[in-house]
């Protein structure tokens, strides 16, 4: 059988290689399964994936979920500003009662996750360093995120809205001042030649982005149970991989901007939780004026320790 | 069946159904919707509407209708007939001159318009009967205009650059930067060939009668400052950090209405609503073939013909220029058949790929396809500009603007070669302005 | 781009009610289709002072302007049909015989209805999925995205209805089949006129 997987990524973006991951050792599994990647959204636009999934249209996405957002909002939550405090803590939050609450809701769709991951990003300022609420104020800022750029309307920032790839134009012609992104971003759009300070994400980060692999429901309940049982075990594996170098991209943003001669500033808890207070004025009301169940999956996410 | 014979009764169907008179956009939507059913089944069409939907969802798409309009605002007005006796003033005394400050004019004018058929008519309204009065042959006259109206898609603004920035995710920014110095070359070529070949012809005499005192040339040059101010405008707000290209065009569109309207007194509703009915008729043209080639490329990409042809290449292990000479022929012979807009947004996604594992550069490669596109739009069944002088000099055959036409694609095939030995021709520029490209 | 209030060729009516209604309808969306256009401009320039002098956030536009366009595109189809703007290569026409070109207009015009129908059809499963779902963008803007996906099954409606229109009057001999006179052929001169009624 023949499997078809879209994501909007670069081949030599982490998240293809988890998908290629999963083919490979599908493929070495020898149980007739042939995983066709299709990368760099060759096939469906980024955000218009995952309604192709539910209909079966497509077999696999790596998808950030908060794309879909506007079709179930509980699915908002996978990018909210302070709800994830860092990796190991990510990871935990994939094993939660909240992660099996969106679970159920993407099996509502006959869609289901083989492999959880979560991507951090930090800030960057092309003249000063970004780490507190009021460092954005009456700057023109890029988040990446309708909850972050919620929050950072809160704190006094202008929001320009533009794709990741433009950024550095933008910064380098001065209509932007201020950027949220995510670290391979930051890296792979070199931002270090346009900035003069880094906010990594450290200790105490604020935007975490859940970018699961996703599959059709019903096409993984119609394959024999070798192949699936095939597919489980490369998603535990990719799974693995995708955690670790998840850490490592964050690490690897950090130097590169520091030998580009980058300052690197670091958010400290206090910061942290001054604009988590600001995201829950902003961000978090407008979540949960959509949902009307809102409240109680954010106190699920939120209890997560 | 294997993707590669796949592509090629792609390849076969796609061009039997263009040919049969459909128009192209409806064409490219019955082969997709044709090889969809038969290899993805009957549920695959409802994705048809979102993926045609999701072509057009892009901010970048509206400054095509808004650098349209820019062209067809100042064409509408007597704004080009005093650029064109401007440069005429100033050139009436070199031999051949008036067909010069024509090709000036045209590359003046391709500055403020993103479309060719706009270009070319802004001026050929004008410059053809002008030409013509003065005993230029026919040939001389329409080649000229239809060549030099090819300007207004490689002098920036173009619609053909945003289309394909669009479809290889390059800066656009960029783009229209890396089309400016060819832009010049191509324009300096174009006049060269008519020195020279007006020198030949023995006229040079005739053709370069009348002349003009030093104070009829001073006095219409502020008639040429509303041009100088819309470009100079548009550059600053494109590069000077206040927006995006895509923004800038509708700053460019906003001025070019206004200095329509409040210099040139284009009060009339009635002549406004030409301006707008002519954009909105080319725009959508352009926009409803865009959508089109969309689902095209995801029923190539679904099928995996995309990707098999590329890999395919890869495999052929061909010298680069092989590669790149054939690449040329066959984007010419599409350009004969097909709009530019859809020729760029069929072949893109299959040729990017191969042009980069190549080595070439893809802003580079964005000049050098927008010139073959420029060959595309003198030569029949569908060239656009035919079409714009047939409109202005109904009595000219299109067999004598062919060949007038002619030397002037053999200075674009010279301009190609000149790319291929100096890339920095078309990189060095954005280089400059926005840094070396990532 | 002829520039002439006059000189652009259109669909015929031949005096036939109906068919005029439909032009007329063709018309008004071309109108507003032109007048979204203008919208689009006056916006976009507003979004870029907000930005760049009041340096204010700038919340809806990009998203508002981009399906703005996206309807004008849409109301533009029908629109550009009666103008006869779609371009085409009129290769074959020209080569064929009046008798089995009539045959050949006759299969593209099906073909084209075929396209335009089955756009309108599943235009409008598009348009109620996101009604269905109540599905919005998710931009901080936010809108529910039925309004846009609107402008595909309208558009779709409207430009079917003015290409039956057309096919309706090749078949009662009111238009020539591809607008092309009965002695076209693909003679330089002939070329050049037909090529000149469907495209500048
Ligand atoms: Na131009
Ligand atoms: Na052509």
């Amino acid at each position: 059988a023949e499997l078809r997987l879209s994501h909007q990524f670069s081949e030599s973006d982490l998240r293809h290689k988890v998908a290629q991951m999963v083919a490979d050792e599908v493929a070495a599994a020898d149980v007739d399964l042939d995983i066709k990647i299709f990368p760099t959204q060759s096939l469906f636009k980024a955000r218009e994936q995952y309604k192709p999934l539910a209909r079966g249209q497509v077999d696999m996405i790596v998808f950030p979920l908060a794309y879909a957002g506007g079709l179930r909002n509980p699915y908002n939550l996978t990018l909210m500003p302070g709800l994830v405090k860092n990796h190991d803590h990510a990871a935990r939050l994939n094993d939660s009662e909240f992660m099996d609450e969106i679970e159920s809701i993407l099996n509502e769709d006959d869609v289901m996750t083989l492999v959880h991951g979560y991507l951090a990003g930090g800030f960057a300022g092309t003249e000063e360093c970004i780490t507190a609420p009021d460092d954005v104020q009456g700057k023109q800022t890029r988040a990446a995120g309708k909850a972050f750029e919620q929050m950072l309307a809160g704190a006094g920032a202008s929001i320009a809205s533009m794709s990741s790839a433009e950024i550095y134009n933008a910064m380098q012609t001065g209509v932007l001042d201020a950027a949220n992104t995510s670290s391979s971003s930051f890296v792979s759009y070199r931002i270090y030649e346009q900035v003069a300070c880094f906010t990594p994400a450290g200790e105490y980060a604020l935007w975490f982005m859940y970018q699961p692999m996703l599959m059709n429901k019903s096409t993984f309940e119609g394959l024999t149970e070798e192949q699936q049982q095939a597919l489980l075990d490369a998603s535990a594996k990719a799974e693995a991989y995708y955690l670790e170098e998840a850490k490592a991209q964050d690490t690897n943003a950090r130097e590169v901007f520091a030998e580009n001669g980058v300052e690197i500033a670091e958010m400290t808890e206090e910061e942290f939780n001054a604009w988590q207070t600001i995201a829950k004025e902003t961000a978090y009301k407008a979540f949960l004026e959509g949902s009307p169940d809102g409240q109680r999956l954010l106190d699920l996410a939120l209890s997560v320790e | 069946m294997d993707p590669l014979t796949l592509g090629a009764l792609v390849a076969v169907l796609t061009i039997a159904v263009l040919f049969s008179g459909i128009s192209v956009a409806a064409g490219l939507l019955v082969v997709s919707a044709g090889f969809l059913i038969v290899f993805d089944g009957m549920s695959s069409l409802s994705l048809i509407p979102e993926i045609f939907f999701g072509k057009l969802d892009n901010f970048a798409l509206l400054s095509i209708p808004m650098f349209i309009i820019m062209g067809a605002a100042i064409a509408s007005t007597r704004a080009g007939a005093d650029l064109y006796e401007a440069l005429e003033r100033w050139l009436t005394r070199i031999p051949g001159g008036l067909v010069v400050s024509n090709l000036g004019a045209c590359a003046l004018f391709a500055a403020m318009s993103g479309s060719s058929p706009a270009t070319c008519a802004a001026i050929g309204k004008m410059g053809i009967p002008e030409m013509r009065k003065r005993g230029y042959p026919d040939g001389v006259a329409a080649g000229s205009i239809a060549a030099g109206g090819t300007l207004g898609i490689l002098i920036p603004p173009s619609v053909t650059m945003i289309v394909y920035g669009i479809a290889t995710e390059t800066s656009i920014g960029r783009l229209f930067l890396a089309g400016v110095v060819p832009g010049l070359m191509l324009v300096g070529l174009f006049m060269v060939w008519s020195l020279w070949s007006t020198w030949r012809s023995g006229q040079a005499s005739v053709l370069s009668a009348g002349s003009y005192s030093w104070r009829e040339r001073m006095e219409i040059l502020p008639r040429v400052l509303p041009f100088v101010a819309i470009i100079i405008g548009v550059l600053y707000a494109m590069y000077g950090g206040i927006a995006t290209p895509s923004e800038t065009a509708a700053v460019g569109a906003l001025l070019c209405l206004l200095i329509a309207v409040v210099i040139y007194k284009l009060w009339d509703p009635r002549a406004i609503w030409v301006i707008l009915r002519d954009s909105t008729k080319e725009s959508v043209m352009i926009l409803f073939i865009i959508a089109a080639a969309g689902v095209f490329s995801y029923m190539l990409s679904s099928l995996f013909i995309t990707q098999a042809i590329a890999e395919w290449i890869g495999t052929l292990d061909v010298n680069r220029w092989v590669l790149m000479g054939t690449i040329n022929v066959f984007l010419i012979i599409a350009g004969f058949f097909l709009p530019p807009v859809a020729v760029i947004l069929m072949a893109a996604p299959i040729l990017l790929p191969i042009i980069t594992t190549a080595g070439f550069d893809p802003i580079w490669f964005a000049v050098v396809l927008t010139i073959n596109m420029e060959i595309g739009l003198i030569s029949p069944p569908v060239g656009l500009n035919l079409y714009v002088i047939n409109g202005i000099a109904p009595d000219i055959s299109l067999r004598t603007i062919l060949v007038g036409s002619l030397p002037f694609v053999a200075c674009m095939v010279v301009a190609i070669v000149l790319l291929c030995l100096f890339p920095g021709l078309a990189t060095w520029l954005p280089d400059l302005v926005m840094g070396v490209a990532i | 781009m002829s520039g002439s209030l006059h000189a652009i060729p259109s669909a015929r009516h031949g005096g036939n009610p109906l068919l005029r209604l439909i032009g007329l309808l063709s018309r008004i969306c071309g109108i507003v289709a032109a007048l979204m256009i203008v919208a689009a401009v006056v916006i976009t320039c507003q979004m870029i002072f907000v930005r760049f002098v009041l340096n204010g956030s700038t919340i809806w536009q990009t998203e508002g302007v981009t399906y703005i366009v996206i309807a004008a595109t849409m109301l533009g189809l029908p629109y550009v049909q009666y103008l006869r703007g779609h371009v085409n290569v009129d290769l074959l026409p020209l080569m064929l015989p009046p008798g089995l070109r009539r045959v050949l207009a006759v299969v593209v015009m099906l073909a084209t209805l075929a396209v335009s129908g089955g756009m309108l059809w599943y235009g409008y499963e598009f348009w109620h999925e996101a009604w269905d779902w109540g599905e919005t963008s998710n931009s901080p803007w936010n809108p529910k995205l039925w309004v846009p996906y609107l402008a595909l099954p309208v558009g779709f409606g409207l430009y079917t209805l003015q290409v039956a229109a057309d096919f309706f009057a090749m078949m009662t001999g009111i238009e020539k089949p591809f607008g092309l006179s009965e002695d076209a052929t693909l003679t330089e001169t002939h070329a050049a006129d037909a090529a000149s009624e469907r495209a500048d």
